[in-house]
């Protein structure tokens, strides 16, 4: 630990730390371009000069570049390094337009504030500037060549970060620039990065361009909705519409980065279709109607049929808070029917994870330090995208990344890769623990036996699988192979990402009580009459949507939160239209446990956009704004319990009465969150084993699986992720394609208990024979294949006259 | 020819006769390969790097870094792969002599590789070489073929275990891939900007191996002072601490302008006036660039400076690739300077900014100066853009850049002058 | 127009496969192309990164960093023009304007024959030949008007044999 000193103040760093990184502990920021803490050094930037006086090598050096010494003495005041750095800055805007006035980084540009930090202010050069053409990078990402100060930090986040492959660098000289081989959208779900890296205006957002200084926005610390691995985001909205999505720094969880969704999904929030207002048997009414309205039925329930004929049914995406209080009013009328998961079998793999991640807990910090990352059956591009993010990192850091899946693997890294169908899936994890291997080819048993061997033998694994394709009998096998894994000096890892930004939370709350498949069979039975869904759809998320119907028809009556309209709503009695995440307070529970506190950045309302027909300032003129009428669904609840609507005293109301949570009170402070460390309670045990149902010949077996594209309701809302949605395809193994005579890119026809559906053929080598997958896209052609509940049998047909 | 020129040893260029490359039963008649059944049957790779060690040789590449010690860093004993790199890239203006060598003798380039090769336990070297060099290049084919038709090359070299294959690499312009690192991403296929150091190539280089990178001329050198020995060699030069022959290529405004092997040491004057011919003309000598174009002028003045590392250091210049540019009284040194800096701007690589942008901002205010339109601020700001620029590049591009410039701040300050005060070039005949 | 024959696609596409690091390759491929198709279109690069194995965007920034591979459409011959400081002692500004009023080009355009393009050029290694230049692969030089005259016409009649 070596100790130096900076600017006359001394610094103790860890080995290996460079000069800039000692000084900015000491919180001196030492003017750079090309340095990004994720990044690392370049040092073709040359701004971060400083002189050592005392050192191996002295005089002016790169800050960037030097690690710290012992005993080292090092100057930023050093009248040679601050002419040299204001000379960087005066070359680094010989070629710039200066057109700030209309450039959407000003504000919050590094290149402004680190010109003025580097002391350059007067034009000398008056020659002519270079320029250059711009490049159409797509819908999300604009590019502005002439502002580039080639401190090549694209290229690494892009490329280097993020395993992109279709964005570098061109030319030589004062010529460099950078962009794709031919123009078109960056393929990368990592892309949106680059316009937090690129220190200028030369990347901006493209969903954000010209719509608001970036001084204007109201902005507040928050959480991405969009799964569960509950990334750190940094919202801006102006006039009463959230514009923009920023990566906020958490080193724990998603470092500097967040994937495309959760940048350019923000589209939900001001959606037209926005439930604005309380709603009772389709008839508007005011809250103090609505509220009434809600008292009324169910007491009127429970005179009726008696204490416990009102059920609730909580969700993977409501706040902790509203959870917690649905709980409370459940319990205040007697319910012993609380359910927080409307998808049994999510539900009992959100209980297993609760119940079983103890210390093991991994986040995509610790991942990017381990060295065997084993994926068993999860997608992370599509189940927790930026966990890709840390599996490359770790790949870099020199770590072996195995996959076993049947689909083709999409990391944006190096991997090995054995094609399992879900059935050896099973069999591999039972068998990996128990390091008997039966019932494969030669082959396969050596891979196998020697996959064991080395996950003994690595220091720090790693075990990923999820639940579309294992199911909770998996999950519950993939524990069993981390526990026969973990000797007690060195445990092994586990991660697996779950439905929803709340679902860990689910799986604590249900507390060994029933799942939906349960409460369904009581609504059948008579024994439940009235339902209450706290920001839930259970017509849509229960895989079998005909018996959810029917149980839900039986209802007398059905009371739902939400802030956007799902079957649920439609089909509801009474709706209480709540805000979005962004919109309130609230804290989720990521899937390692990490309890985070996201905080309001605006109201909700109609935008102005939408009020004042593009008119400024908007016409009408109103105590207070159009289709503000959403609240918190943690302030209904509060209102309805009589509790507190304010947060801070709601949070110690909550914390009080459920120890486990008693972090709350502090959790809007936290950096990084808190790992809530109570356990769950398992689930129940189950004589289903999620083994699939042999299968009609010539009828492939059909896995829905979710994508990149988003099968949360807020990315479904939101017009700007369209262009990464695939239309409906199937995937499937070369040869069953070939049998059907149809080939990559055909049309075909695919019918399953569910009817008919038109999709597109992709087929490659490497999927196993029989099985197939097809991407659920909710409120999408595929709502009705959900991820979780098995598979489905189907057969598929070619279409005549399709390409 | 210079009436001297029987009194300078030719040893680089004793088998060349202008317009014609030697083959290899050629380069065989006078001793070729002979060092290398030596190096191969009677000495081991250790007294080998000790031998060019002890001969002093310094790297003929512009940076004079003595060879034997950069085969002493150079982990020869460690197993795995290593690389010998030869840097055929001459592409500072004013250089040409590893064209000319490759031209008429190509074999002993071929010949010092595979010795260094072996001194260095290498199994694989490549020779990197410049696009405009096509002719050097098809020599240099020719001459692998030969050489392993006649068992120099390939497996077990003349039974002694050790295999050894080389490879030429062609490549397609740009003077930073000269710089050592930048050429080994060149050859890596990958984009050439230099690496930073360290770790240096010796550590990690080509393929992230270990790796030594050396110019074409010092390789050359290897197998004679394996024939003829450390001492023999050290006595070539004229200088006390100098050591061998120097190719030297003359350009600009002399009399003879073509390559000759010259001791190294030998005077300035001797090279201009006798080697040279003189200034054409009859004219006056004004400056020379004395080792290609990233050193600092010479003057008159300083004519009777030895042409070896330290005394050009002394005077404020460097050895570099000796590569002698004349200019006469004629010349306009600024114009000079902006054609050099011209140069040096458009081969910048793009990686770091004080190259990068700073070096069109050199050529933009020379520009100015030249065309009469400048201010003494102007001349105030090329003071501080020099300042600011040297010793301050990620590579030693854009330090090369500012050695013609400060031999214009030092030597021409008056001229530079002149052009703001008559507010236009002095020199140029209206 | 073809971009590299068969024979030789092949032989890149084995020696890639037979090598460690085959985006080593990558000069001699846009090499390749070049001389067999003239410059590298868009097509080049793909096809090269296809041949090697590697990413178009790999290839597409390293034939864009080296000024003698052509992105772009050029002449039967380009003629590189040394303007580096031997030759600019040498008379070399005078034989560059003598070459652009003799081709009625300007440096970077193409002979409306589509004979010749003209591109000035850093130091050839000629300088004591200076001042020199280049065309295809070969050095001329000195240069006075008059051997530009027969080098050109010589070119011509080897280009239209
Ligand atoms: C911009 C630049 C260009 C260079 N060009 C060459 C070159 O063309 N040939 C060469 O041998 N060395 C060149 N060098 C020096 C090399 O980096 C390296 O020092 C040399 O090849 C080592 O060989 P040596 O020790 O035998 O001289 C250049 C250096 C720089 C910074
Ligand atoms: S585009 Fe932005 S990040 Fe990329 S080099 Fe230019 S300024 Fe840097
Ligand atoms: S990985 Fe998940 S939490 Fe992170 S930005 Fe993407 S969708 Fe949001
Ligand atoms: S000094 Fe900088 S820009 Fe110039 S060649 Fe070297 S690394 Fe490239
Ligand atoms: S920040 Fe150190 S060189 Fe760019
Ligand atoms: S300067 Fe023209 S060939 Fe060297």
């Amino acid at each position: 630990m070596p100790t130096l000193t900076i600017d006359n103040q001394p610094v103790t760093v860890a080995e290996g730390t460079t000069i800039i990184q000692a000084a900015e502990r000491l919180g001196l920021v030492i003017p750079h371009f090309c340095y990004h803490e994720a990044l690392g050094a370049a040092g073709s930037c040359r701004l971060c000069a400083v002189r050592i006086e005392k050192g191996p090598l002295k005089g002016i050096q790169m800050a960037c570049m030097i690690p710290a010494q012992d005993g080292m003495v090092v100057t930023t005041l050093d009248p040679e390094a601050v002419e040299f750095r204001a000379h960087v800055a005066e070359w680094a805007m010989t070629d710039h337009p200066h057109d700030c006035p209309v450039c959407d980084e000003g504000g919050e540009c590094q290149l402004q504030e680190m010109t003025i930090a580097a002391g350059h202010g007067t034009r000398r050069f008056r020659g002519l500037k270079r320029t250059y053409p711009n490049q159409d990078l797509g819908p999300f990402i604009v590019q502005e060549m002439n502002r580039c100060i080639q401190c090549y930090r694209c290229v690494r986040t892009y490329r280097d970060y993020c395993g992109g492959t279709d964005y570098g660098t061109f030319g030589s000289r004062n010529r460099v620039a950078y962009g794709r081989v031919t123009a078109g959208r960056l393929a990368s779900p990592f892309s949106g990065n680059i316009i937090d890296l690129c220190p200028t205006g030369v990347l901006t957002d493209k969903t954000f361009r010209f719509k608001c200084r970036s001084w204007d926005l109201q902005e507040a610390p928050s959480v991405c909705p969009h799964c569960s691995l509950g990334c750190n985001t940094l919202p801006g909205a102006r006039y009463r519409e959230l514009l923009r999505v920023k990566a906020r720094v958490n080193r724990a969880v998603n470092g500097f980065f967040i994937c495309d969704r959760g940048r350019f999904g923000h589209g939900y929030q001001n959606h037209p279709q926005r439930l604005r207002e309380p709603h009772v048997d389709g008839e508007s009414v005011s809250w103090n109607d609505a509220l009434a309205a809600v008292h009324e039925r169910i007491s009127q329930t429970t005179e009726h049929h008696g204490h416990g004929t009102v059920a609730f049914l909580g969700s993977r995406r409501a706040t902790l808070e509203a959870n917690l209080l649905l709980g409370q009013w459940a319990a205040a009328t007697g319910c012993t029917r609380t359910v927080y998961e409307c998808h049994p079998e999510f539900d009992r793999i959100a209980r297993t994870v609760a119940a079983r991640l103890g210390d093991q807990r991994r986040s995509p910090g610790d991942i990017q330090r381990s060295d065997f990352i084993l994926l068993i059956g999860a997608e992370p591009l599509a189940e927790a995208p930026v966990l890709a993010l840390a599996i490359r990192q770790a790949k870099r850091n020199g770590a072996r990344i195995v996959i076993l899946d049947p689909r083709p693997p999409q990391l944006p890294c190096a991997f090995e890769h054995l094609p399992l169908t879900p059935e050896q899936l099973q069999l591999a994890l039972e068998q990996l623990a128990t390091k008997k291997f039966k019932g494969w080819t030669r082959d396969e048993s050596t891979t196998l036996r020697n996959l064991g061997k080395d996950l003994t033998a690595a220091q720090n694994p790693v075990i990923i699988g999820a639940g579309a394709l294992l199911g909770a009998a998996g999950i519950e096998r993939l524990f069993d192979l981390v526990d026969a894994s973990s000797p007690a000096a060195r445990p092994c890892g586990v991660l697996v990402p779950l439905a929803g930004p709340n679902s860990y939370a689910a799986g604590l709350l249900s507390n060994g009580g029933p799942d939906f498949d349960d409460l369904l069979d009581a609504i059948l039975n008579g024994m439940v009459k009235t339902l209450v869904c706290l920001e839930t759809d259970p017509f849509e998320d229960y895989p079998q949507h005909g018996r959810a119907q029917s149980a839900l028809a039986q209802l007398e009556s059905l009371i739902v939160l939400d802030a956007l309209p799902t079957q649920t709503t439609r089909h509801a009695d009474i709706v209480l239209p709540t805000t979005v995440p962004v919109e309130s307070d609230g804290c989720y529970i990521n899937h390692e446990g990490r309890l985070q506190a996201f905080a309001k950045v605006l109201d909700p309302g109609l935008s102005v956009a939408v009020t004042g027909g593009g008119d400024h300032p908007p016409r009408i003129f109103e105590q207070s704004a159009p289709g503000n009428l959403p609240r918190p669904a943690w302030a209904i609840l509060a209102e309805i319990l009589k509790l507190p609507t304010e947060t801070a005293a709601l949070r110690q109301q909550l914390a009080r009465t459920d120890n486990r949570f008693a972090a709350l009170t502090q959790i809007h402070r936290a950096a990084e969150g808190e790992i809530v460390t109570a356990i769950g309670i398992p689930p129940r045990p189950q004589d289903d084993d999620g083994a699939v149902e042999s299968s009609v010949p010539g009828s492939l077996q059909l896995w829905p699986i979710d994508t990149f594209g988003g099968a949360d309701i807020f990315s479904t809302y939101s017009v700007h992720l369209d262009p990464l949605r695939d239309e409906p395809y199937i995937l499937l193994a070369d040869e069953d394609a070939k049998q059907r005579g149809l080939t990559d890119g055909a049309g075909a026809v695919l019918t399953s208990e569910l009817g008919h559906l038109k999709v597109r053929v992709r087929c490659t080598a490497t999927i196993p024979a029989g099985i197939a997958f097809l991407p659920h896209l909710l409120r999408g052609a595929t709502a009705g294949f959900v991820p979780g509940g098995g598979a489905l049998s189907c057969t598929l047909k070619s279409v005549e006259g399709e390409a | 020819m210079s009436p001297r020129m029987s009194e300078y040893p030719q040893v680089l260029f004793k088998n060349r006769v202008p317009g014609e490359t030697v083959l290899i039963d050629g380069y065989r008649t006078t001793g070729g390969y002979t060092a290398l059944e030596k190096a191969f049957k009677e000495l081991d790779p250790a007294t080998i790097r000790d031998q060019v060690k002890r001969a002093n040789l310094r790297g003929r590449g512009g940076a004079g870094f003595p060879t034997g010690i950069k085969w002493s860093f150079f982990p020869a004993d460690q197993p795995g792969e290593k690389y010998l790199v030869c840097n055929c890239d001459e592409m500072e203006p004013g250089t040409y002599k590893d064209r000319e060598l490759l031209k008429a003798d190509p074999h002993q380039l071929i010949e010092g590789v595979i010795i260094a090769a072996f001194a260095l336990q290498t199994p694989v070297a490549y020779i990197f070489i410049r696009y405009a060099f096509e002719d050097c290049a098809a020599n240099l084919d020719r001459a692998v073929a030969e050489a392993a038709a006649a068992g120099y090359l390939g497996k077990n070299i003349l039974g002694s275990g050790f295999d050894c294959e080389i490879h030429v690499h062609r490549s397609a312009g740009r003077y930073i891939l000269g710089e050592e690192t930048a050429l080994l991403n060149g050859l890596e296929g990958k984009r050439p900007n230099p690496r930073s150091k360290p770790p240096f190539p010796a550590v990690r280089g080509l393929f992230g191996q270990p790796t030594t990178v050396n110019n074409v001329e010092t390789l050359a050198n290897v197998p004679h002072i394996i024939n003829h020995g450390a001492e023999w060699f050290k006595g070539l030069a004229r200088t006390l601490e100098g050591a061998g022959t120097k190719l030297f290529g003359l350009s600009g405004h002399l009399e003879r302008t073509a390559c000759f092997e010259l001791p190294v040491g030998i005077l300035l004057r001797e090279v201009v006036e006798e080697v040279g011919g003189g200034v054409r003309g009859g004219r006056t000598f004004k400056a020379c660039l004395p080792g290609g174009a990233s050193t600092p002028y010479l003057t008159a003045a300083q004519l009777d400076t030895p042409l070896d590392f330290e005394p050009l250091e002394a005077v404020g210049s460097r050895f570099g690739t000796a590569g002698v540019t004349v200019f006469d009284d004629t010349t306009c040194m600024v114009a000079a300077t902006l054609n050099l800096i011209r140069f040096f701007a458009r081969e910048s690589c793009g990686w770091c900014t004080p190259c990068r942008d700073g070096l069109p901002v050199v050529a933009w205010l020379l520009d100015k100066i030249e065309a009469g339109k400048a201010t003494f601020d102007d001349i105030d700001m090329l003071k501080d853009q020099f300042r600011n620029i040297s010793g301050r590049s990620f590579c030693a591009l854009a330090e090369g850049a500012m050695g013609p410039v400060a031999g214009l701040l030092n030597h021409f300050e008056q001229e530079l002058a002149d052009h703001v005060i008559k507010g236009r070039c002095p020199l140029k005949k209206k | 127009m073809e971009l590299l024959p068969e024979n030789q696609q092949e032989f890149f596409r084995s020696k890639a496969a037979a090598i460690a690091h085959p985006r080593e390759l990558v000069i001699d491929a846009l090499r390749a192309v070049q001389s067999h198709h003239g410059w590298v279109p868009d097509e080049g690069v793909t096809l090269v990164a296809a041949l090697l194995g590697i990413l178009p965007i790999e290839v597409e920034e390293v034939a864009t960093f080296y000024d003698k591979i052509f992105r772009r459409p050029v002449g039967k011959r380009v003629i590189h023009v040394c303007d580096s400081i031997c030759c600019w002692t040498r008379e070399g500004e005078a034989i560059f304007t003598y070459l652009q009023e003799k081709l009625g080009i300007a440096p970077g355009e193409t002979t409306t024959d589509g004979v010749f393009t003209l591109l000035p050029t850093c130091c050839l290694g000629a300088c004591g030949d200076a001042p020199a230049m280049m065309i295809g692969l070969t050095t001329y030089g000195p240069l006075t008007p008059q051997r530009i005259d027969e080098i050109l016409a010589q070119v011509r009649a080897e280009v239209s044999a």
